[in-house]
C-alpha cells in the first residue's frame, strides 16, 4: 500500500485521466451517453478536490473551469462535437501536465508562466465568450441552450410542466410583518407565475374573522429553471409562519431520474442525502422530514414514505433513489474486495516464493536420501502446499491486457487524423491475462508496431478506394493464450510489405547476399535487422529505420519472439508470443551430457524411449521417425558440444516439444521429471546467448539453464548440421 | 587465505594515511596479477561450475553463490592465456563491475573470476605505482590500471572494469554464438 498522499494522489490522477480519456474517445460515438459525460465530470472534479487539499491551486483552478464546462455538457446546456473532445482531451494532457509540474516544483502553489498560459488558451478555447447579443447563442446554437429553452417553452401549454407552489400561511403571518403578496412578487423575479389559485377554504365565518390573521393559502404555477432550493430560498423569512410545499414540474422529475441515474455508486448515502444531492429535495425539507419521523416513531414509517406524505416529492424520484441506494450498496462492497498494493512487495512476495520453492526441492532431495515414510508424506503435503502458493502469488501479479490495449484507441485516434487516414481500431481478446511487468515492457515494442502500421501500413483514403478497399482502414489488436504463452497481434488491412523491396535494401545494406535463397517468412525477418526501414522518407512517427530491431530486442529481453507476415495489398500481421510470467513456470529436467537442462512443461508434448536406430539421417538432416510422422530433432549434447567421456548411451530419450504449430524433437541422456522452475536471470554477460532462457537453481544446490526450445529450433532449422557443432571446452 | 577473508569482513580501512592502497594478489598461468582490494567482493573455493552452452572460452560457466546465478570468467582464458586447469588451489574472486559503460550510475552486476592461486594482501603507496607501458607487455594494455613496484620487481594491476567488462563479455559472447551457429566457417 502507498503511504505517502501524494504518491496516492499521482495515482488517483492517472487513474482518473485515463477513465476521462476513454470516455472521451468513447463519447466520439455516442456523444449523449450520460455515464461518460458522468466520468469526465467526476475526473475533473475529483481531481479539482483532491488537488485543493493539497494546495495544489493551479490544478484547482484549471480543473475547476473545466468541470464547469463538463457539467454544461452533462445537464445538455451544450452539446459535444468533435472539436470540443478534441480540446477535452487537450484539457486532459494538461491536467497531467499540471500534476507533474506541481510535484516537480518547488512551490506547489505555483507552476511555469508558460504553462499557465498554455491552460489559459484551453481554457480560452472551450468557452469561448459570448459575443455582445445575448440572442445570438440561441440562434447560433440550435441544438443546445437556446433550443432547451425553446422547447420549454412551448410546452407551456403543457398544463402539468412547472412547479407546483403551495403556500399555506400561518394565522400570525400578517401580525410578524409578513406580506404574501411581496413574496409573490419576488418569485416572479426568478420565472413566471403562470398560474395562481387562493384558496380561501380556512376563512372562518366573518363573526369569528380577525382582520389581523391571514387565512389565505396559494396554489401556484410557477415556471422557472431555477432549483429547487432556490425558490425554497424565496420564502426564507417566512418558513416559520408558512408552510411550504414545492413539488417539481414533471420536467424535473425526469431530470432527477437521469440525475439519480449518473449519481456514482461509489459511496453509499443516505436517502435523504441522495435526493439533496440531485436537487429534488432541500435541507430543510429532509431535515423536517426526518423530525416528523422521529417524532412519530410509532408508526416507523419510512423516510421516503414520509417525503412522499408531505407532498415533499414525487413517489417515482423516491423509488428510483432507494434503487440507486441499493446498487450502490452492491458496488461498494464489491470495491472492498480490492487492496490497492505496492508493486514492490509483490515482486518480493514473488521472490521469496522462489526461493520457498527451491527450499521445498532441497527438503525432497534430503528426505529421499533418509528414505523414510513419514517424512516423504510431509514433504509431499508441503510441496503441494508450496505449488498452491506460488500459483496465487503469480496469479496477483496477473493484469488483463485490455488496459494496455484501450490506450491506443488515444495514439490511433490523434494519428490517424494527423496522417489524414481514416483508421478503426478493433480490440479483441482484452481480458487476456499477463504478468504485470511483462505487460509495462510490452508498452514500448506495440506502441511502435502500432504506430507503424498506421504509417507504412494503412493507405489513404483515396488510395485505399483506387485499391478497391472500404476508405476506412482497420487494425485489429488481439490477444490469446496458446499452450503456455501469450500471442499478442497486431493486424492491419493496409497495403502491405514488399518482399523485394525488403530484400533489394537489405542486400544494398549487406545484411543478406544477393545469391541466397529466402523464403517470403525469412525475408520479413530481416526488417527486425537492425538499420532496415522501407519508407524511403523518414517521417515523424516512423521510417527513420531505428525500431524494429529494438522492437525485437525488447521482445527478445522478455523471452519473447516475434513473427512478421504480409500479403501485398491484403496487410501485415506482427504477431508476438510471450511467456506468461516471468517468474516461476513448471519445468521438465533431464540430463545431457552431465549437465541438467529445463524444459518449460507447457511446451512438451511428451517423452518416448528411443534406439539409436530409430533416428535417420537423411542427407544433411535428421529426422526421427515417431509413429509414422517424420520429426526433425537434435541431440542437445552434440548440439551444445559437450564432450563427455561417457560413451553414447544404448537407449535414449526424445522429449518432443512444440514449438508454434509444429513439433521438434530433443534428444536427451535422461529424464528427471516435472519441477517447479524459478527463473534466474544469467546476467548481462549471457543477453546475446540463444537458446537459452535462463537459470534456475535446483534442490542439490546445482543450476540448471531453462532452455529457449523456440530459439533453439530456430538456430536448428537455420543450420541443419548440429553434429558438425565443436565443442570447447 | 582465512587470514584474507577475515581482514576483508573485518573491512579494515584499505588506504592508508600515506595514500597507499591495498591490492589482493593471485596467480593465473604463472604470473602474479593484482586487483584494488575494494573491488574485491568476496573469495570462495570452486565449487559447482555448471557450464554454459555456445559462449566463448573465457566464460567458464555459472555459479549458485546462495541463490543467485554469477557468471565466472576464466581469467586465464580472458588474458589469452589459455584455459586454467582446475586444482585444489583454484579459487573464484568475486568482484563487482559497472554492468553498464555507458551509464556510469548504472547497476552493478557481480561476476566471478577464476585465478589458480590466491596470494596475499599488498600495500603499495601512490609513488610506487607507474603507468602501464604503451607495448611490452604480454596482455592487453587496456586491462592495465598501472604497474606496482614491489620488492625490486613490478606486478601488474589489473583494470577490474575492462578485463571484465560486461559489455565486451556480452559482445564476444554474441560472436560466439554467431561463430558457433555457422560451423562451417569456424
Amino acid at each position: 500500500m502507498t503511504n505517502d498522499p501524494r504518491e496516492a494522489f499521482v495515482q488517483e490522477v492517472d487513474e482518473l485521466l485515463e477513465a476521462m480519456e476513454s470516455a472521451l474517445l468513447s463519447l466520439e460515438e455516442t456523444p449523449e451517453d450520460p455515464e461518460l459525460l458522468h466520468t469526465l465530470f467526476r475526473a475533473m472534479h475529483t481531481i479539482k478536490g483532491t488537488a485543493g487539499v493539497f494546495g495544489f491551486d493551479p490544478i484547482v483552478d484549471f480543473t475547476h473551469r473545466v468541470e464547469g464546462v463538463v457539467d454544461g455538457l452533462r445537464s445538455g446546456e451544450r452539446a459535444l462535437d468533435e472539436p470540443l473532445i478534441a480540446i477535452l482531451l487537450s484539457c486532459r494532457d494538461h491536467t497531467l501536465a499540471l500534476v507533474q509540474a506541481v510535484l516537480e516544483g518547488e512551490d506547489p502553489s505555483q507552476v511555469s508562466a508558460d504553462l499557465l498560459g498554455r491552460g489559459q488558451q484551453l481554457l480560452d478555447r472551450l468557452c469561448p465568450e459570448p459575443v455582445g447579443d445575448l440572442t445570438a447563442p440561441v440562434a447560433s446554437a440550435p441544438d443546445g441552450y437556446g433550443a432547451a429553452k425553446v422547447e420549454k417553452l412551448a410546452g407551456r401549454e403543457a398544463a402539468d410542466d412547472y412547479w407546483i407552489i403551495s403556500l399555506g400561511f400561518g394565522p400570525d403571518a400578517l401580525r410578524n410583518g409578513m406580506d404574501p403578496l411581496s413574496f409573490l412578487r419576488y418569485l416572479g423575479s426568478l420565472g413566471e407565475i403562470v398560474d395562481i389559485a387562493t384558496r380561501t377554504d380556512r376563512l372562518p365565518p366573518l363573526a369569528d374573522f380577525d382582520p389581523e390573521s391571514c387565512y389565505l393559502s396559494f396554489q401556484i404555477g410557477f415556471q422557472s429553471d431555477a432549483d429547487k432550493a432556490t425558490i425554497e430560498g424565496v420564502f426564507q423569512f417566512a418558513e416559520d409562519d408558512c408552510e411550504i410545499d414545492i413539488l417539481p414540474p414533471r420536467s424535473k422529475i425526469e431530470e432527477y431520474l437521469a440525475l439519480l441515474d449518473d449519481l456514482p455508486e461509489a459511496q453509499v448515502q443516505r436517502l435523504g442525502e441522495i435526493l439533496v444531492k440531485i436537487g429534488a429535495l432541500t435541507e430543510k425539507e429532509v431535515a423536517q422530514a426526518l423530525a416528523a419521523q422521529a417524532a412519530d416513531q410509532a408508526s416507523a414509517r419510512p423516510l421516503g414514505e414520509i417525503l412522499v406524505g408531505r407532498h415533499d416529492i414525487q413517489r417515482s424520484i423516491v423509488e428510483q433513489a432507494l434503487d440507486k441506494q441499493e446498487k450502490s450498496k452492491s458496488r461498494v462492497a464489491q470495491e472492498g474486495r480490492y487492496i490497492r498494493v505496492d508493486a514492490l512487495r509483490l515482486g518480493q512476495l514473488i521472490t521469496q516464493v522462489g526461493e520457498l520453492v527451491i527450499n521445498t526441492a532441497a527438503m525432497r532431495v534430503a528426505v529421499q536420501r533418509r528414505d523414510t515414510d513419514d517424512l516423504q508424506e510431509v514433504v509431499e503435503r508441503v510441496e503441494a502446499l508450496v505449488g498452491d502458493i506460488r500459483d496465487n502469488a503469480l496469479q496477483l501479479r496477473m493484469v488483463q491486457i485490455g488496459e494496455t490495449f484501450s490506450r491506443f484507441r488515444r495514439v490511433v485516434r490523434d494519428v490517424s487524423k494527423e496522417l489524414g487516414k481514416e483508421i478503426d481500431l478493433v480490440v479483441t481478446g482484452g481480458e487476456t491475462e499477463l504478468d504485470k511487468t511483462v505487460v509495462e515492457k510490452l508498452n514500448d515494442p506495440l506502441t511502435h508496431l502500432v504506430r507503424n502500421a498506421m504509417d507504412h501500413g494503412i493507405e489513404t483514403p483515396q488510395e485505399r478506394l483506387a485499391c478497391g478497399k472500404p476508405a476506412k482502414g482497420t487494425l485489429q489488436l488481439n490477444a490469446y493464450h496458446d499452450s503456455g504463452r501469450i500471442l499478442v497481434e497486431i493486424r492491419d488491412d493496409g497495403a502491405g510489405l514488399d518482399p523485394q523491396r525488403i530484400r533489394a535494401k537489405a542486400e544494398a545494406r549487406g545484411l543478406v547476399e544477393p545469391e541466397r535463397n529466402l523464403t517470403p517468412q525469412e525475408t520479413f525477418r530481416l526488417i527486425f535487422e537492425p538499420g532496415l526501414s522501407t519508407k524511403d522518407e523518414a517521417s515523424s512517427l516512423s521510417g527513420r529505420g531505428v525500431g524494429m530491431d529494438v522492437v525485437r530486442r525488447n521482445i527478445e529481453a522478455l523471452r519473447g519472439s516475434i513473427e512478421l507476415d504480409s500479403q501485398p495489398g491484403q496487410g501485415t500481421k506482427v504477431s508476438i508470443s510471450l511467456p506468461l510470467t516471468l517468474a516461476i513456470i513448471d519445468g521438465f529436467l533431464v540430463g545431457a551430457g552431465g549437465e541438467q537442462y529445463v524444459i518449460p512443461l507447457a511446451q512438451v508434448a511428451e517423452c518416448v524411449e528411443i534406439g539409436r536406430e530409430q533416428a535417420l539421417t537423411h542427407g544433411d538432416r535428421h529426422h526421427v521417425n515417431l509413429r509414422g510422422e517424420v520429426l526433425p530433432y537434435l541431440r542437445l549434447k552434440e548440439f551444445f558440444g559437450i564432450r563427455s567421456g561417457a560413451a553414447r548411451k544404448l537407449r535414449e530419450s526424445l522429449v518432443v516439444v512444440r514449438v508454434g504449430h509444429a513439433k521438434v524433437g530433443l534428444i536427451v541422456d535422461e529424464l528427471h521429471g516435472e519441477l517447479q522452475t524459478v527463473i534466474k536471470p544469467l546476467g548481462r554477460v549471457f543477453e546475446n546467448l540463444k537458446g537459452v532462457a535462463g537459470a534456475t537453481v535446483l534442490g542439490t544446490g546445482d543450476i540448471a539453464l531453462i532452455l529457449d526450445v523456440q530459439q533453439l529450433t530456430a538456430l536448428l532449422q537455420a543450420h541443419p548440421q548440429p553434429q558438425a557443432v565443436s565443442g570447447r571446452h | 587465505m582465512k587470514d584474507l577473508t577475515t581482514r576483508l569482513a573485518s573491512g579494515e580501512p584499505a588506504s592508508g594515511d600515506d595514500g597507499a592502497s591495498q591490492y589482493l594478489t593471485f596467480r593465473v598461468a604463472d604470473e602474479r596479477y593484482a586487483i584494488d582490494i575494494l573491488d574485491v567482493k568476496e573469495i570462495i573455493e570452486v565449487g559447482r561450475l555448471t557450464r554454459v552452452p555456445m559462449t566463448p572460452d573465457h566464460i567458464r560457466g555459472v555459479i549458485n553463490l546462495r541463490g543467485r546465478v554469477v557468471a565466472v570468467v576464466d581469467l586465464g582464458a580472458r588474458l589469452g592465456k589459455g584455459v586454467s586447469t582446475l586444482t585444489k588451489r583454484s579459487s573464484i574472486v568475486l568482484v563487482e563491475v559497472a554492468s553498464n559503460e555507458v551509464e556510469a550510475n548504472g547497476e552493478q552486476q557481480l561476476l566471478g573470476m577464476l585465478v589458480d592461486e590466491v596470494n596475499e594482501i599488498l600495500e603499495i603507496a601512490a609513488d610506487h605505482l607507474q603507468p602501464a607501458p604503451d607495448f611490452g607487455t604480454e596482455i592487453r594494455t587496456d586491462f592495465i590500471h598501472a604497474m606496482g613496484e614491489v620488492d625490486e620487481g613490478f606486478i601488474i594491476l589489473l583494470d577490474v572494469n575492462h578485463v571484465l567488462s560486461v559489455d565486451e563479455l556480452a559482445r564476444l559472447g554474441e560472436m560466439a554464438a554467431a561463430a558457433t551457429e555457422r560451423p562451417a566457417e569456424v
